[in-house]
């Protein structure tokens, strides 16, 4: 070949590259065609929110599933949803009564014998249903009683059942698990036939999953009709990508964006930054009963007050966490139902923390260790807050999965921890995993917070239940078993064509967004 | 030859058991797949329930003997996090690595050979030094940075490509280019130093004496010689990509191996990773052996064994 025929060649092939460049960028289109593309830094591998814990799975969820029962987001109360209404019999039964005009997606009705069926698969621990163990801890049985009629028999008084109804156990058809029931498999959750206001589509794990609203769907559910006809959920792990995503219109939702990126990029073109709350809650766990050595500074009542006056919180939430963030004093989230606020408070004050230090024996303050597994940045700024006192707080930042066994292990002396209660709004969903007796993340040693915390579960009367919580918070905020820190917020990344308000649980229930 | 082959045949799995060994220990040590499986606020009921049903609350030398035995009868293993066969799971995700590697090493070839063959007929000169400051600025330049500048100039400001996807050819282009111009350096400085060195042989003299010049004299008489340690770094190349394009594919969401990798090892999925390092050390031996044959055939004083 000589050079000429080399050079047309290559002349050719750039025309060809050109004229294929030309041609429209393939993209999802939004508004135009009624289509909300949604990013997602960790992607959808199965519909089946049986079989599925994650909050990307939560959300989808919310979509495609109801249960008997869901939490208004305005209220944030437990109303019916799938159920038409329910009666207790007594504290440990409850008669629900199912609506007549529900479908499932493959256009069957929705019956009693399908809300016995999916409970009893859930309690059989060879469903391996990811929520078996904790139906089975509180729920005894549930039994149909008539046409459109079932009554729920559980262990013990449990509070939050109606709750659990709705947010953990969408509803299935009858015979849907048959065949892995045979096998033993897990299930795909490839496809799905539930009864929420959009149906799945089509389900390419690790790229996305599409859904449609449900022409079926029942007239006057709590839930509403969708305004939007189809949302596209796309694996994006990238931030930097999600924003370019977002900027030239190929996605149109973005959440749990770090704070830094959401407000440099909100505002910018097409783009709004909207912030909103969540239910996770921000703390540092003391071994106040010494369970890592008894010699530990911690166990003194005088040290674990020093540390709480000692951290200037406003001005972390100010400066590292911010927007939506508030500095909390008790040991839950405001929001949630029995989270007493009228408990003891350390407000800043280094003096009165050099004060008590003196008082406890360290004149000149100690050392400790202080593991952490995320919020980096805060987890320094207390660390120097102690440093002012003269405390040194080793901070050891390790993956999550390390302070668990580090903490099995009694080898903990403080952790800042945090939790979302699963978006609960009930001070339960905190205090059961962090009060019980025989958790390693109760490092009270008080067995008098543990009876107060975990006794208020097992009650159903709403006003003992309060009485119950605001005595054990008092308690843990005297004796400052934790140093409660702050209240998260959940940043959105929205296109300026799509109306979105945040929810008040940091549970995005995308069946309310519109076109502006 | 027989014998060559048997030895690496050998060896590899030698590679193949160390690093399934290595990957199984440190994968279980760094990490508590239950936890990783449930995620950050699964309630401690659901973590054990789940470290029941997988069986991760089996001594570990008990884990890796039944994964190790599945092995053995072609069983690969499920996936925790995906649900499928790990076998199924890397075929699906394969193909997509293989296309951004193989356009990665093309576009290599295409800037770093004639670079590096410019370089070498022009020693010393403004070309040379052109092709020489492009090769440092394509090493010094971060991967994951080039990536969000190309996106931006012409994904977001020129929509010439899409951002992200792997669904037609165009989402390969800017992945492959970032992949690419990682490898342009060391195969450009490779051809030019083997060119120079290969140019000044005596054949090359007598070549130029017959009359011949400049691309017919590279083409026909000094390329093939200088492309042979070039042949061996682009098959490792080529391993690197096809193993490595983790920052690449999660940056474009390409749903490639490398992803597969990312999400694996962040979600426990021992299965996977395992097999997924087992599969990326395959692919180093299998090329570097192809690339040995390779530079045998190119160079006949080569001899295998």
């Amino acid at each position: 070949m000589t050079l000429p025929r080399i050079a047309r060649a290559a002349a050719a092939a750039a025309l060809a590259l050109a004229a294929a460049l030309a041609c429209p960028v393939p993209a999802f289109a939004a508004k135009s065609d009624d289509t909300l593309v949604v990013a997602l830094q960790r992607g959808i591998t199965s519909v089946d929110y049986l079989y599925t814990t994650k909050r990307e799975y939560i959300i989808l969820s919310l979509l495609t599933d109801d249960g008997l029962t869901e939490v208004d987001p305005e209220t944030l109360e437990v109303r019916p949803l799938a159920a038409r209404s329910w009666k207790a019999v007594d504290d440990k039964t409850i008669d629900v009564t199912i609506r007549d005009d529900v479908k499932f997606h493959d256009g069957s009705p929705l019956t009693a014998d399908d809300v016995v069926y999916t409970y009893e698969w859930v309690l059989n621990p060879k469903s391996r249903a990811n929520r078996s163990r904790q139906f089975g801890e509180w729920l005894a049985s549930v039994q149909k009683t008539g046409p459109s009629t079932v009554r729920f028999h559980m262990k013990y008084p449990f509070p939050l059942a109606l709750h659990s109804m709705g947010m953990s156990m969408p509803l299935r058809k009858k015979g849907t698990y048959d065949d892995i029931a045979k096998t033993g498999a897990l299930p795909l959750g490839q496809s799905l036939n539930g009864i929420g206001p959009y149906r799945v589509v089509s389900v390419e794990p690790g790229r996305k999953t599409v859904i449609e609203r449900f022409d079926g769907y029942y007239k006057d559910s709590p839930k509403g009709r969708p305004a939007i006809k189809r949302i596209v959920f796309r694996e994006i792990p990238d931030w930097g990508t999600q924003q370019a995503e977002l900027m030239s219109g190929g996605v149109q939702w973005a959440y749990d964006v770090p704070y830094d990126i959401a407000s440099a990029l909100g505002g910018a073109g097409p783009v709004e930054f909207v912030n909103g709350p969540s239910l996770r809650v921000g703390f540092i766990v003391l071994d106040a009963a010494g369970v890592s050595g008894k010699d530990n500074p911690l166990t003194k009542l005088a040290v674990r007050r020093a540390l709480n006056h000692a951290i200037d919180r406003e001005a972390i939430v100010k400066n590292i966490v911010k927007g939506d963030a508030r500095v909390i004093d008790s040991a839950c989230h405001p929001a949630q139902f029995g989270c007493a606020q009228d408990v003891m408070k350390y407000p800043y004050d280094p003096a009165r923390a050099r004060a008590l230090l003196k008082e406890a024996g360290y004149p000149d303050g100690f050392s400790f260790d202080l593991w952490a597994y995320r919020e980096k940045d805060s987890a320094e700024a207390i660390a120097a807050d102690l440093a002012k006192v003269g405390v040194k707080a080793n901070l050891r930042y390790v993956p999550l999965a390390t302070l668990d066994q580090a903490r099995k292990k009694h080898q903990i002396q403080s952790y800042f921890g945090s939790w979302e209660s699963g978006s609960v709004p009930d001070t339960a969903a905190i205090a059961d995993v962090h009060w019980s007796a025989t958790t390693d993340r109760n490092m009270s040693g008080d067995p008098e917070v543990t009876a107060d915390m975990i006794g208020a579960q097992r009650i159903a009367d709403p006003a003992k239940r309060k009485a119950l919580y605001e005595k054990g918070l008092k308690r843990i905020a005297e004796q400052a078993y934790w140093v409660p820190l702050y209240t998260f917020s959940l940043n959105y990344l929205v296109a300026g064509d799509l109306a979105f308000n945040p929810p008040k649980d940091g549970l995005p229930r995308l069946y309310l967004t519109r076109w502006k | 030859m027989l014998r060559y082959a048997l030895r690496r045949a050998m060896l590899a799995l030698a590679v193949g058991f160390t690093v399934s060994l290595a990957t199984f220990f440190l994968l279980n040590f760094a990490t508590d797949p239950a936890q990783a499986l449930a995620g950050e606020d699964a309630t401690p009921e659901v973590v054990a329930q789940i470290r029941e049903q997988y069986g991760f609350d089996k001594p570990l030398p008990v884990q890796y003997a039944r994964w190790l035995g599945g092995l053995a009868r072609g069983d690969f293993g499920e996936s925790y996090h995906w649900r499928s066969p790990v076998g199924a799971l890397i075929a699906s995700h394969a193909p997509v690595t293989i296309r951004l590697a193989l356009m990665a090493i093309a576009i290599t070839i295409v800037v770093a050979i004639p670079l590096g063959a410019i370089a070498a007929l022009r020693p010393d000169s403004f070309i040379d030094r052109m092709a020489l400051g492009v090769a440092v600025g394509a090493q010094a330049i971060p991967g994951f940075w080039l990536a969000l500048v190309l996106i931006i100039v012409f994904a977001v400001k020129f929509p010439i490509f899409p951002v992200s996807g792997d669904s037609t050819w165009r989402h390969f282009v800017l992945p492959a280019i970032v992949l690419g111009a990682g490898s342009v350096p060391a195969v450009m400085r490779l051809t030019r130093s083997g060119l120079l060195e290969v140019l000044a042989s005596d054949y090359i003299r007598t070549a130029r004496a017959k009359g011949f010049r400049g691309l017919r004299l590279l083409t026909r008489h000094a390329m093939r010689n200088a492309m042979v340690p070039v042949v061996s770094v682009l098959a490792v190349q080529l391993g690197a990509k096809l193993g490595g394009s983790v920052i690449v594919e999660s940056v474009f969401a390409l749903n490639g191996l490398g992803r597969l990798a990312l999400q694996s090892i962040l979600g426990g999925d021992v299965p996977t990773v395992q097999m997924l390092v087992f599969v990326f050390a395959m692919t180093f031996v299998v090329l570097t052996f192809l690339a040995d044959l390779l530079g045998a055939w190119l160079d006949p004083r080569v001899r295998l064994g």
